[in-house]
């Protein structure tokens, strides 16, 4: 530990790990949207409501669960679910209807849910602020690098990344609907021609990327507080986390979001009014030399 | 006129065209031929910029034209129509040959005169000289398939070429269509001294009208000659037709 | 008939500008308010469709161009302390020098790519308004900038307002209609064909998107003179996405389209939240009904019927 400090100040690092435990979510949320927009190509602005009716909906739980730790751990499983139902749902009454129209509309129509969605959650939820509380055991800070305060829940996040990273990971690959998810990115007619219905394997996976917006929901409400309007920015920092990380591609969205992450928390430590600048300068620096993303995109 | 040499590009690791090589002189008609796939359209894209060659020359009267963009290659005096239907779709017949004159012209940098009151006669003339001048103002969607086909032609000519370039012009028409685009073709060479550079699956088309033929195979040019030449060159018939010593056609 | 078509439309354009010029006569200081609105948010929506609908580019961040427009001439004249008039000149022209430099980076990327980057540029001129606290006044914006006394009245605001969007209206649609035009709509269908047929398709793109600047910037200057004020939610990303529903509501290939598109949204935001908070899930479901029945827009659908009906006679 004395060798790192010796290079890095612990203020660094300490920031490091916040940006870090920041780069959980929007991985999570940012992988979510990639896995929708690499197989099904829509561009799908709702993918920002869909987190934050995780959040709300993780609020809800909680407190039916009694707030505490028990709530915590009940609106880790069933908010995702709820949303998985929501947009299950929005998938079979209005996008399997379109997947064939160009990317433009697709867009459009995505915004006219994401404004429709924003209203349903003011019309249940209202517009006041909410908060979930931190779970019993993952409350207070640790100690870091002699005396620097760290939240316990970020570790939490820290270690909640790589693990849905892997489990993404065995989807795609060794899963079968992975497989077919793959190919019908590649070629749909042809993965319907060998008698596969391309319309239920798009819907699974639809589901499935916005279990993980409402998921990245659940696990950000502990850390702020739960308000409409919070998925305005996400929305626009995810896309352009997987736009820089190749489109449709998995890994790309967890090094996207790692350089969004850092460059934002790292960005506030050196300028602290101009932190919010960095990660979009980041963004156009990557996009001027590299146009189509760092890693192989599968459009 | 036109002078390409060892021209070749790969597409990850494949070998679209590998060394091909063609010469064309003033006032010639040259057909391109070749099985599927022996990168005859992949030739004119390289010719006319679209992509750019890994290595070979393409000169044009006397210049080298190499890897210049297509709009350069087009202001030298080459025009081309393509394989598959390439037109402006929600422009009308007129509007689509109007607005290529106005570029060889280059008034697309004129922001403030009504481009209605622009090139009209000479639109109007090529409209004529295709058989395009009955449907002047239907917008191009809404043409038959042959129509279109026509108006391909018909926007290569208007950026006034020396050289044309047409791939597989009669695609896809009925057999009176394809008569009347073949006729159409000899009269751009004999009334508008064009030198026509084209490709067809067509063989009779292709001895009727050229003067020398060009035969390519996977990417390779294999021999460039005139008809008779062709006609009976061992290597073309084991090409097309497998080995067997008929004489084509 | 085309002929007469057309005289009609002419007759409809003029009687519309007249009773546009007597409104301040019957209606009251907030209609007169609302109507100098419409037509600037008209014409920044016309602005965008400039490049959108007729050039095929996916501006999805256009209303980056009117913000700055909009804080261009704030900024100039209350803090240099020049002739205010120069700072409806200086506004648009930033805007335009925005849009080029934008147009610059993202000019080589197509569709989807290009509307991604500059989505991400523009918020990056949003994040950098937001926080420049002394300079542009931060997330408060700016309040009561001094204007000239000839437009500061409510009706010499209006008068303004019609007057510059009548004339910026008229120059977009000769640009539409000119050689220039007929090759960025060429562009839009083709970009390969239009290439070679010798058209530089970037450099041709890139002017589109620097007039589309401009004219996104004009109106910001407009909304500084009936407004008074600037604040950063000017140039956030889903005022750009209302500014493409716009365009997409009254029909992205008539020119009139986008701006009868503005007056139909601003109209509804005013008067549907006057009755409901839920005016965005109306705005939705009308977005919605569009896309999925309409997808040329109002204007597009009347053109339709107009046509067939012409051919019928």
């Amino acid at each position: 530990m004395d060798s790192i400090l010796a290079f890095v100040s612990p203020g660094i690092l300490s920031q490091i790990l916040v940006g870090l435990s920041r780069t959980v979510i929007l991985f999570i949320v940012a992988s979510g949207l990639s896995l929708i927009l690499g197989v099904l190509r829509i561009p799908n602005v709702a993918h920002g409501s869909l987190y934050m009716i995780g959040a709300f909906m993780a609020y809800t739980v909680s407190h039916l669960f009694g707030g505490g730790t028990a709530g915590f751990w009940a609106a880790l499983v069933i908010a995702p679910l709820g949303v998985a139902a929501v947009s299950f749902v929005a998938e079979r009454s209005l996008f399997q209807f379109l997947y064939e129209r160009e990317h433009l509309m697709l867009l459009l129509l995505t915004f006219a849910m994401s404004l429709v969605f924003g209203d349903l959650v003011k019309l249940i939820w209202g517009a006041e602020y909410r908060s979930v509380p931190v779970p019993a055991h993952f409350q207070g800070y640790i100690n870091l690098f002699g005396g620097l305060p760290f939240p316990i829940y970020s570790f939490f996040l820290l270690v909640m990344g790589p693990v849905i990273a892997v489990l993404l990971w065995l989807l795609t690959n060794k899963t079968k609907i992975g497989k077919i998810s793959r190919a019908a990115a590649v070629d749909r007619e042809m993965v319907g021609a060998v008698g596969i219905n391309v319309s239920w394997v798009f819907a699974i996976v639809f589901v499935i990327g916005c279990l993980l917006a409402g998921l990245g929901g659940v696990l950000v409400a502990p850390t702020v507080s739960v308000t409409l309007g919070m998925d305005h920015t996400l929305i626009i920092e995810a896309f352009l986390i997987v736009i820089i990380g190749g489109l449709g591609n998995v890994w790309g969205a967890l090094l996207g979001a790692l350089i969004f992450g850092l460059t934002q928390s790292l960005g506030i430590l050196i300028w602290p009014q101009f932190g919010i600048v960095f990660p979009y300068m980041a963004v156009v620096i990557v996009l001027v030399f590299r146009p189509t993303g760092l890693l192989k995109s599968t459009w | 006129m036109l002078e390409v040499t060892s021209l070749s590009k790969s597409f990850d690791g494949f070998k679209a065209v590998n060394g091909a090589g063609l010469s064309v002189k003033e006032g010639e008609v040259v057909a391109v031929i070749g099985p599927n796939g022996a990168g005859k359209t992949t030739l004119f894209n390289l010719i006319t910029g679209v992509i750019k060659p890994d290595a070979g020359k393409v000169l044009f009267k006397g210049q080298d034209i190499t890897g210049l963009h297509p709009y350069q290659v087009c202001r030298k005096g080459i025009s081309r129509s393509f394989q598959v239907v390439n037109v402006f779709q929600r422009r009308t017949v007129f509007e689509n040959v109007q607005v290529s004159i106005l570029s060889r012209e280059k008034k697309t940098w004129n922001l403030f005169t009504p481009a209605s009151k622009m090139a009209i006669e000479e639109t109007d003339r090529i409209l004529q000289n295709v058989g395009l001048i009955d449907v002047r103002d239907k917008t191009s969607a809404a043409l038959s398939h042959g129509e279109r086909k026509v108006l391909e032609i018909a926007i290569a000519l208007g950026g006034n070429p020396e050289f044309l370039i047409l791939d597989e012009p009669t695609a896809g028409m009925s057999p009176e269509e394809t008569t009347r685009c073949i006729g159409l073709i000899k009269e751009l060479r004999e009334k508008l001294g064009l030198t026509i550079l084209f490709c067809e699956h067509d063989m009779e088309i292709v001895f009727s009208i050229s003067d020398r033929i060009m035969v390519m195979v996977r990417g390779s040019t294999i021999i460039q000659g005139t008809c008779e030449d062709v006609r009976c060159c061992q290597e073309v018939q084991d090409a097309y037709l497998g080995g067997s010593d008929t004489c084509l056609m | 008939m085309k002929k007469s078509l057309l005289g009609s439309k002419l007759l409809w354009v003029i009687a519309g500008v007249i009773v546009l010029f007597l409104f301040p006569l019957f209606l009251e200081r907030f209609y007169v308010y609302l109507a100098a609105i419409i037509l600037l948010t008209g014409l920044c929506a016309t602005s965008l469709n400039f490049v959108l609908g007729y050039g095929g580019v996916f501006q999805f961040h256009h209303a980056v161009f009117y913000g700055v427009g909009a804080y261009g001439t704030a900024l100039m004249i209350l803090k240099s302390g020049l002739n205010p008039w120069l700072g409806f000149i200086v506004g648009p022209l930033v805007a335009a020098i925005l849009g080029l430099i934008i147009g610059l980076i993202c000019v080589r990327l197509s569709k989807l790519y290009f509307g991604m980057l500059q989505i991400s540029l523009g918020s990056l001129v949003w994040a950098i308004v937001y926080r420049w606290y002394s300079f542009t006044g931060g997330d408060d914006g700016i309040h009561g900038v001094p204007l000239p006394d000839i437009i500061s009245s409510p009706n010499g605001a209006y008068y303004f307002t019609l007057i510059i969007t009548g004339i910026s209206m008229l120059i977009l649609y000769r640009m539409i209609k000119s050689p220039f035009g007929s090759a960025l709509q060429g562009i839009r269908d083709n970009p390969v064909r239009s290439e070679m047929i010798g058209v530089n398709v970037r450099f041709q793109q890139l002017l589109a998107l620097t007039i589309a600047g401009f004219f996104g910037g004009v109106a910001g200057s407009l909304f500084v003179v009936v407004d008074n004020t600037v604040f950063p939610d000017m140039m956030f990303w889903t005022l750009s996405m209302e500014l493409v529903i716009m365009c997409l509501l009254g029909g992205w290939f008539s020119y009139l389209g986008p701006m009868m598109g503005a007056a139909v949204i601003v109209l509804l935001r005013t008067y549907v939240s006057g009755i409901t908070v839920y005016w965005a899930l109306v705005l939705g479901v009308i977005m919605m009904l569009v896309i999925f029945f309409l997808p040329n827009g109002v204007l597009g659908y009347v053109d339709e019927i107009m046509r067939k009906k012409a051919r019928n006679t």
